[in-house]
């Protein structure tokens, strides 16, 4: 039975809800029973959690540390600050603002849906320039996009009143339209991980050439986390505005910049209950520390005046967090309320894909030059589905190169790959969409993520939504033997089962073609045999072509109905497995002439040479 | 506010945070309580620190005398607003709730506003420490005071005194970085234009830069060379521009303002010769302030940093008045009676509200390094029509 969500929103949402009731629950308390000064502190601390989990929606599931949300936040404030300000007011604190924005007196929310669309065109025109880089690159190009936001808002005083105190903002802001906004922040982030592009977003962050190779677009699913992470920020800037009432550029500066960051990085980047956690975290510190600095009695205790206390104990605790903490208070995890070990594993479907559609994968007089090596020369094959074909070569003979290259991975020198008849340009994310999946010689799954979400990253290429996804997963889970593993993150995987998970990855994309990169490697010799009949059930029910490298030359004579030798970046035989055993150019190229002109007079099975030994 | 309902909140309090410490007040009817949400740490520590040693300073001695007025004790709440506008409001809040009824805010617009607003609707007088932009107060409303003198009084004070010493021509560097550096120089070119003068040219910097010479080249190639520069630029600003500036050959006098009073540029000695600027007072042998500067030296234990004590210091003896013409406690009262203050003798000298948008006319200082000392030229108070509009 289909329920009506699918397993990972409904667990995000039980996730997502339990924060909001948490969030409730404290303002509720603060609302009856706190003053007028606890329910700012409360509706300061929204407005910050708005803005942390706009940061954790791009940072936390694309591993790259923003500074450039403390600028959004400024941007959010500011337009916030001129859509809502009374005209008489503007007339005199603004009086050179641009005619077509003078007197707009909106309420807050509808400021806000105008910042929010604001928010998103503002997000995909900086998120364009600056996703094209990646890892810290892409944190130093977020600071400087705050230094030029800042710059702007400095100089544009017509708009911005320049660095001078922006004042006159209404303050409609209460402590229930902030807990409202936060809320939905919240949800947003805790869903957002769950998505096409949350998942396609921290499967790249895990590693970018296996969500290349699994059908992630890596960059327009890190733009669409910055530009959801950027109407939450704006959003949390249109209430810091009603909130403060007056400001200036510097307010949204490297001080909002840093302490965003650092509340994210105590609670653990990389889930939305640690931004929770560490917004509560630092505000309680804050809050109970404060009360302290002013001196006075505490049970029967005189204690000095001591201002500064309270930045001193949150450096410490900071410290203490990140010391014993690396990945913060809940770095690693999402509550999971729905998704306990031990739990019994979701039903499997048991309707197998269909048959791949007659396809064939061929490499036109491939070539690829390393800097004046050459790895491939002029190779031209074609693999056609409901085939295994073993790739075999001496080490450095260009195998993985060639293998590279048919996925779209490595932009060949000259020569082209077409899939049924057209020429694809290399492209690993739209060959994987295409129907080449792959697994690697050094294994890439996504160590961060659930073993289900691994292959549900590769499902929802392939799958018209996340349910199907999931369900496809489940299938290609069981299949592989690792269902019981389904909600462990893939870290904790063994060796054998991982390369297991990478196989399922790339069945779970519905591929006419398997690219496999020594899939045994490392393996014993009770798993190597579970691999090859796994493998020969999925190609006869599937009827895909497969195409592996390995040295494993017991596995590779009892799977492969054809063998391609390579040596030197060139195919120096082309058969059926008895016909490659007895090729003399392919003995001469793994055990020396010598010894090949001795070996063909013998009639020895190639299977039996110690070939193997050099995997 | 019922007490049970106090009492609630103080368990809760306890009760969510784990202690014990809540601010209760219990106000008596002798007692008046003077919050003060000010910068103990952060940025504007080093402004508002001085100011509230001296504020401290004047209301232990008037509780000494029983209280202000003689009659209300003051009770002085310190909180720390981390010099973040945020938290201002927050703790700006907090001192409401414990019965303030009058507000002292940083050294700063941002968050003196922030506070501000909160006051407004209660009618709490509310005065910012030495925060001397003069939007300041407009943008508040009827409680906000300034009491330090404002950047436009202190501009009006330095162009009369160019006005009279023949001055025709002015060149204005100015930095849109801060209000200070950006608008002080302006209200000066006002005054300097309304006055017979003219303004020959204008350069804009950016705070912190290191090279000045594309505004001193500027300066040089005017056609109509300019018989003085007036700028707002402080450290590091200051020292650089005037280094280059003499070092390429140009004698033209550069005046400053308050920015520059400090022992820093004092320390450039001969570079500095002739560039004049201004204080909030003078200690004239003999003079009230030099008798306060001893006095606080005494309470202290070291002597004032810069005019800003002295100017706390007056703070509590406005306050003092204030509550005196008022004769009640009343916020409402008290901020009228500010309001009304008109040439009420302070410490620096004559110090008006009657008439003003509520930042101060009061005596302005006018100074001149010669020789690496400051000498006193005059102390002046602009008139309130030679003042420009904010």
């Amino acid at each position: 039975m289909r329920s009506f969500m699918p397993a990972a929103f409904r667990n995000a949402s039980a996730d997502a809800l339990c924060m909001v009731a948490v969030l409730l629950l404290g303002a509720l308390i603060v609302f009856f029973f706190g003053g007028a000064a606890m329910q700012r502190v409360v509706t300061y601390a929204a407005i910050m959690l708005t803005a942390v989990l706009g940061l954790q929606i791009f940072s936390g599931n694309s591993g790259i540390v923003s500074f450039g949300h403390a600028a959004f936040v400024g941007l959010g404030a500011y337009a916030t600050g001129i859509l809502t300000m009374p005209a008489a007011l503007q007339r005199t604190a603004l009086r050179d603002l641009p005619q077509f924005l003078a007197g707009c007196e909106l309420s807050f929310f509808a400021a806000l849906a105008v910042v929010i669309v604001l928010a998103i065109v503002i997000g995909l025109l900086t998120g364009m320039p600056l996703l094209r880089l990646s890892g810290s690159s892409a944190s130093i190009a977020t600071l400087a996009m705050l230094i030029i936001v800042y710059t702007l808002l400095v100089a544009g005083r017509e708009v911005t009143r320049g660095s001078q105190p922006f004042y006159g903002v209404p303050r409609e802001i209460g402590l229930w339209t902030a807990i409202g906004v936060a809320s939905v922040a919240l949800v947003a982030a805790r869903l957002f991980r769950e998505t096409a592009f949350g998942l396609a977003t921290r499967a790249a962050a895990n590693d970018e050439r296996g969500a290349a190779a699994v059908g992630v677009d890596q960059r327009t699913s890190r733009l669409a986390a910055w530009v959801v992470g950027a109407v939450a920020a704006m959003a949390a800037g249109a209430m810091m505005a009603q909130f403060l009432g007056a400001f200036s550029p510097r307010d949204f500066y490297f001080d909002l910049g840093f302490t965003l960051l650092a509340m994210l990085i105590v609670g653990g980047m990389s889930s939305s209950l640690g931004a929770f956690a560490g917004v509560v975290v630092t505000i309680v510190v804050i809050e109970v520390v404060r009360r302290f600095e002013g001196g006075g009695e505490v049970l029967g205790l005189h204690l000095p005046v001591l201002f500064g206390l309270t930045q001193g104990v949150l450096a410490i605790a900071m410290i203490l967090v990140i010391w014993r903490r690396p990945t913060g208070l809940f770095g690693e995890r999402e509550l999971n309320l729905l998704r306990r070990p031990g739990r019994q594993a979701a039903t499997v479907p048991a309707a197998p894909p269909l048959h791949a559609e007659r396809d064939r994968l061929a490499a036109d007089h491939l070539s690829r030059r390393f800097a004046g090596v050459v790895a491939v020369d002029d190779v031209t094959l074609s693999f056609d589905t409901d085939s295994i074909t073993g790739i075999i070569g001496p080490n450095g003979a260009g195998k993985t190169t060639l293998l590279n290259m048919l996925a779209g991975d490595v932009e060949p020198s000259a020569g082209g790959v077409s899939i049924g008849g057209s020429v694809r340009r290399a492209s690993a994310f739209r060959f994987a969409r295409s129907g080449v999946a792959r697994t690697f010689q050094n294994i890439r799954v996504f160590p961060q993520m659930t073993v289900l979400e691994n292959v549900v990253v590769a499902a929802r290429s392939v799958e018209p939504d996340l349910a199907s996804a999931e369900a496809a997963a489940m299938r290609e889970l069981s299949r592989m033997g690792l269902e019981k593993f389904a909600d462990q993150p893939a870290a904790r995987l063994a060796y054998g089962q991982r390369r297991r998970l990478e196989v399922a990855r790339a069945l779970a994309l519905k591929p006419r073609f398997l690219l496999l990169d020594e899939p045994a490697a490392g393996m014993n010799a009770v798993e190597t045999a579970e691999l090859v009949s796994i493998l020969s059930a999925v190609r006869t029910e599937r009827r895909i072509g497969v195409v592996l490298i390995e040295h494993d030359m017991r596995l590779v004579m009892n799977l492969c109905e054809r063998i391609v030798v390579i040596d030197h970046g060139r195919v120096i035989a082309d058969g059926t497995p008895a016909e490659v055993q007895k090729n003399p150019a392919v003995i001469a190229a793994y055990l020396g002439s010598r010894t090949a002109r001795a070996k063909t007079g013998q009639e020895t099975p190639a299977n039996e040479t110690p070939a193997s030994e050099t995997a | 506010m019922p007490k049970l309902y106090r009492l609630h909140r103080a368990a809760l309090y306890a009760a969510v945070f784990g202690t014990t410490v809540a601010i209760v007040s219990t106000a008596s009817a002798e007692e008046i309580i003077i919050g003060a949400a000010t910068a103990q740490t952060g940025g504007l520590a080093p402004y508002d620190q001085p100011a509230l040693a001296g504020l401290r300073m004047a209301l232990d001695e008037l509780n000494a005398k029983g209280g202000l007025a003689g009659k209300y004790t003051v009770k002085l709440i310190i909180k720390d607003t981390r010099s973040d506008t945020a938290q201002t409001a927050t703790v700006a809040q907090e001192l409401i709730d414990a019965g303030a009824k009058i507000m002292i805010t940083p050294c700063d617009a941002d968050p003196s506003i922030s506070a501000g607003q909160l006051t407004q609707p209660l009618g709490i007088p509310t005065l910012t420490l030495c925060g001397s932009a003069p939007v300041l107060t407009a943008a508040v409303g009827d409680v906000m005071f300034g009491t330090y003198p404002a950047d436009n009084v202190q501009a009006t004070a330095v162009a009369d005194f160019a006005v009279a010493e023949g001055k025709k021509k002015v060149f204005l560097l100015t930095s849109p970085d801060s209000t200070y550096t950006a608008n002080l120089p302006e209200y000066f070119g006002k005054v300097f234009e309304k006055k017979g003068g003219a303004v020959v040219g204008r350069g804009t910097f950016t705070m912190g830069q290191p090279d000045f010479s594309a505004e001193i080249t500027n300066i040089k190639a005017l056609a109509d060379q300019p018989d003085l520069i007036m700028t707002a630029a402080y450290e590091p600003d200051f020292p650089a521009f005037i280094q280059q500036l003499r070092g390429a050959g140009v004698t033209i006098p550069v005046y400053g303002a308050d920015a520059i009073g400090t022992p820093t540029i004092k320390g450039l000695g001969k570079l500095v010769d002739g560039v004049v600027y201004t204080a909030a007072g003078y200690a004239e042998p003999g003079s009230k302030l030099e008798a306060f500067n001893a006095a606080f030296t005494k309470s202290a234990g070291h002597a004032p940093e810069s005019t800003y004590e002295v100017n706390g210091y007056e703070i509590g003896l406005i306050l003092d008045q204030a509550v005196k013409t008022a004769g009640s406690d009343d916020p409402k009262a008290i901020r009228d009676a500010i309001a009304g203050l008109k040439d009420f003798d302070g410490i620096t000298g004559k110090i008006t509200y009657a008439g003003t948008d509520r930042m101060p006319l009061r005596p302005v200082a006018l100074m001149r390094y010669e020789g690496g000392e400051g000498k006193h030229i005059q102390t002046m108070i602009p008139a309130a029509a030679d003042v420009p509009a904010p």
